[in-house]
């Protein structure tokens, strides 16, 4: 292998000037811009033949325009000769599942399509039953079709066949009716408002659910194409997406930075309580409160349609309520009764904390904070809940939007978050001594040498550098 | 290919080339959602089933969100892919980075390849391209490129608009002569030709032109004008040569930076461009541009790739 090149990408200039300095190299020329018709021209200034080439950028900023950058940065290294490229993502762009907000409200509204469905509220039919048991007598009894055939299956397999085949109209419409899936009662009844568009948009398509696509396979395979032989990146939200890779990839951990963070940065530690602000991160925050033996809490988010009372020993909390129109949760078969109920019916979020941080000092831990929605939900129910401090250790801090002002006038006190992504406007908004950040540069620069070496880097795993 | 059927996708914004197209077709777009959070990330969720079905998504490609523009059309093809579509076609009138086709500087980026290889990686079956920059970036690809021409539409607008027995048809580059010679042949027309130093990108040094203009209406064609500096020098050049009057048409209308600055301070008659580029805008702050529709073609071809027919026939001629 050819000696080291480390080009870095316009995104994260400083953390390409602390890694280079920590292997204490110079980064190389590489000129970045962009053609005046918006497309990225990128110009390598020095020879990477036979060269071991390490391409720094971190997928902030705006995104899509640092990892063009990135792509054509590797794919002119590729094409130059280079033995291998390298591709390091601090923060890995497009690693996370859209929020719900992009089905929930955020849904499109859609003007009806001209085709009605077939006619389907007033007919025999409507005496079908959403719960009706397997192997129970079907209320089908007399009527003719692929239903009535397939009766002796489950009912779950019957409701599939009954889509994919649906030769007439008839057959649409009862399997319509057997669907739990969200129907609309009636064209003109059914909410026009922004806020039924997502659910309008699943009526529409009756049986057929919104899902949004996940772009993780698609990005790995794009940084193959490209000519990348292999990618460093730091924790991963989904420490699945290495599968979604033809290539090799290291998948560092913040977590040894964040435990030194803790043991030196708070004072008393020995007292705090971890919190995962959601059930996905309870792992992660698990394994730090493992290895410092520290005691766990856990926020855990619900909706139901009623309040529930929680597990015995947990605290309750409503997230308050919020109306949503319940309309499409319900088969049209019963929307003449729920009609009635409408507006009473509610949607309640339930909050619940699992363990007790009574007088405690807690520690939020979190991979990713975007619209800092969670983490700061999260500190106002600690503190609710009798919280002494509370700090929220972050990874990845993007803070788009207002999260910034959100967490400034949250219960935060304070905030840990790593340098993956760059934290000028967060130290510079939130205070000095409200923000620390965590220098992750010594870790890659470590990791970068290791890999050029061809050393084991799993030690870094554990022990941080 | 019979028993499916054509599903025509676009994404929220510039919609209107796939809108003319769809309604060419006497099909609706299909209803498809794209998001972006404040970072720019792109999600992107189908309104309907897709299935075995015939997918044609219409991306129009302006200048200045090219990156946006790209990464969503790549993550529209990986959904229909993924959402199990029989075959997906990218229309992209405007194929991005077509002008990074070669290694002009050492370690320079051939970032049209890495286009196509991209295009293919995300489940691509089929493009559908419009007046490639150079029809080479075909060899590029490793599924089949259809590259339809302006051409028959932009003699139609010619005969229609322009008293065109007095013209001539000028090449504002040698890159582009073989373009203008054959518009000239077509219409049996003279041909002329400016030869230009470039310095720098987008930077014109001295012109020199080959051909006689003299009381002619001198037509430029090229395949794309983006900073219209060029144009609006040759203009000049033209003008100084004797020509009568001066107007430009140009495939891609990608208009960028001062463009239309330039436009306005050329002694131009015309500029007109086709609508592969988003451009409404910018029409309404400048009187001389004017646009060629080129929906009849790529609706035209977007049908006959979907019953298996032969597409050549579009190359010479306008489809009624």
């Amino acid at each position: 292998m050819g000696e080291i090149v480390i080009f870095g990408g316009d995104s994260h200039p400083e953390l390409v000037k602390m890694i280079c300095d920590n292997l204490a190299i110079h980064s190389s020329k590489v000129q970045m811009g962009k053609f005046s018709n918006g497309e990225t021209s990128v110009s390598v200034g020095e020879s990477v033949r036979e060269k071991d080439v390490y391409v720094i950028q971190s997928g902030c900023g705006h995104v899509n325009d640092t990892f063009m950058e990135l792509l054509i940065l590797i794919s002119a290294c590729k094409t130059a000769s280079a033995s291998r490229v390298t591709a390091v993502m601090p923060y890995f762009c497009y690693s996370r599942q859209p929020d719900i907000p992009y089905t929930n409200k955020g849904a499109p509204l859609i003007s009806r399509s001209n085709e009605e469905r077939p006619e389907e509220s007033d007919n025999s039919t409507s005496t079908g039953l959403t719960t009706r048991k397997p192997g129970a007598e079907s209320p089908f009894e007399e009527s003719e079709s692929s239903i009535r055939s397939d009766s002796g299956e489950s009912e779950d397999s019957k409701q599939s066949s009954s889509f994919s085949s649906a030769p007439n109209s008839n057959d649409i419409k009862k399997s319509v009716s057997f669907s739990r899936i969200p129907v609309i009662p009636d064209g003109k009844e059914a909410g026009s408002t922004k806020a039924d568009a997502g659910e309008l948009f699943n009526a529409q398509n009756a049986g057929y659910k919104l899902w949004v696509a996940q772009a993780g396979t698609l990005i790995a395979n794009l940084l193959t194409t490209a000519g990348a032989d292999h990618v460093i990146t730091m924790d991963l939200h989904d420490p699945q997406f290495q599968g979604f890779f033809d290539i090799s990839v290291d998948n560092l951990y913040c977590k040894p930075l964040a435990q030194k963070h803790i043991q030196f940065g708070i004072p008393n530690y020995k007292e705090a309580v971890i919190v995962s602000p959601d059930a996905g991160g309870a792992k992660r925050a698990t394994s730090i409160a493992d290895s410092l033996k520290l005691s766990f809490a856990l926020i855990h988010k619900e909706r139901r349609s009623q309040l529930l009372k929680g597990p015995p020993g947990a605290t309750l909390s409503s997230g308050g309520t919020f109306s949503t129109n319940p309309k499409p949760l319900v088969s049209h078969l019963h929307s003449e009764e729920m009609h009635h109920s409408n507006s009473a019916s509610k949607y309640v979020q339930t909050t619940m904390l699992v363990g007790d941080v009574r007088n405690k000092v807690c520690i939020i831990v979190d991979d990713l904070v975007d619209t800092s929605y969670t983490i700061t939900r999260a500190a106002k129910l600690l503190k609710d809940q009798g919280a002494a401090k509370v700090y929220a250790l972050i990874t990845h801090g993007i803070f788009s939007g207002d999260a910034l002002s959100r967490i400034r006038q949250s219960a935060i006190d304070k905030l840990i978050v790593s340098n993956t992504v760059p934290q000028h406007e967060t130290v510079a908004y939130l205070g000095k001594d409200k923000v620390d950040v965590m220098d992750v540069s010594r870790i890659f620069a470590e990791a970068i040498r290791r890999v050029h070496n061809g050393e084991s880097i799993s030690m870094l795993f554990e022990h941080g550098w | 290919m019979a028993s499916n059927s054509i599903k025509l996708l676009a994404p929220d914004v510039h919609r209107s080339l796939a809108e003319l197209v769809a309604k060419r077709l006497g099909l609706r777009l299909t209803d498809a959602d794209l998001k972006r959070d404040p970072t720019g990330e792109v999600s992107f969720s189908i309104g309907e089933s897709v299935r075995d079905q015939d997918i044609y998504i219409i991306m129009q490609i302006g200048s200045g969100v090219v990156n946006d523009r790209v990464l969503e059309l790549l993550i529209m093809i990986n959904a229909c892919k993924t959402a199990s579509a029989r075959r997906i076609t990218a229309v992209i009138p405007n194929f991005p980075y077509a002008r990074q086709d070669r290694k002009d500087k050492s370690r320079a980026p051939i970032t049209a390849k890495l286009m196509a290889d991209m295009l293919t990686t995300a489940g691509c079956d089929h493009v559908i391209t419009m007046d490639l920059h150079a029809s080479q970036i075909q060899g590029f690809f490793d599924i089949p490129v259809d590259n339809l021409y302006a051409e028959p539409s932009v003699v139609r607008y010619i005969k229609e608009n322009v008293n065109w027995k007095e013209a001539a048809i000028i090449s504002p580059d040698a890159g582009g002569a073989k373009r203008a010679a054959t518009l000239a042949d077509r219409l049996d027309l003279n041909f002329a030709l400016i030869h230009k130093e470039r310095a720098r990108a987008n930077e014109v040094s001295r012109m020199v032109l080959v051909g006689d203009v003299t009381n002619k209406i001198c037509i430029i064609v090229d395949d794309m004008a983006d900073t219209c500096g060029t144009l609006g020098k040759a203009a000049e050049v033209l003008l100084d040569h004797g020509a009568k009057s001066v107007i430009a048409i140009v495939t891609h209308g990608v208009l960028s930076g001062k463009a239309i600055e330039n436009i306005n301070n050329s002694k131009l008659d015309k500029v007109v461009c086709t609508n592969t580029v988003p451009f409404e805008e910018k029409m309404k702050s400048c009187s001389k541009l004017d646009v060629v529709d080129v929906s009849s073609v790529l609706a035209e071809s977007i049908r006959r790739l979907h019953n298996g027919e032969s597409i050549s026939y579009l190359f010479k001629h306008y489809p009624l």
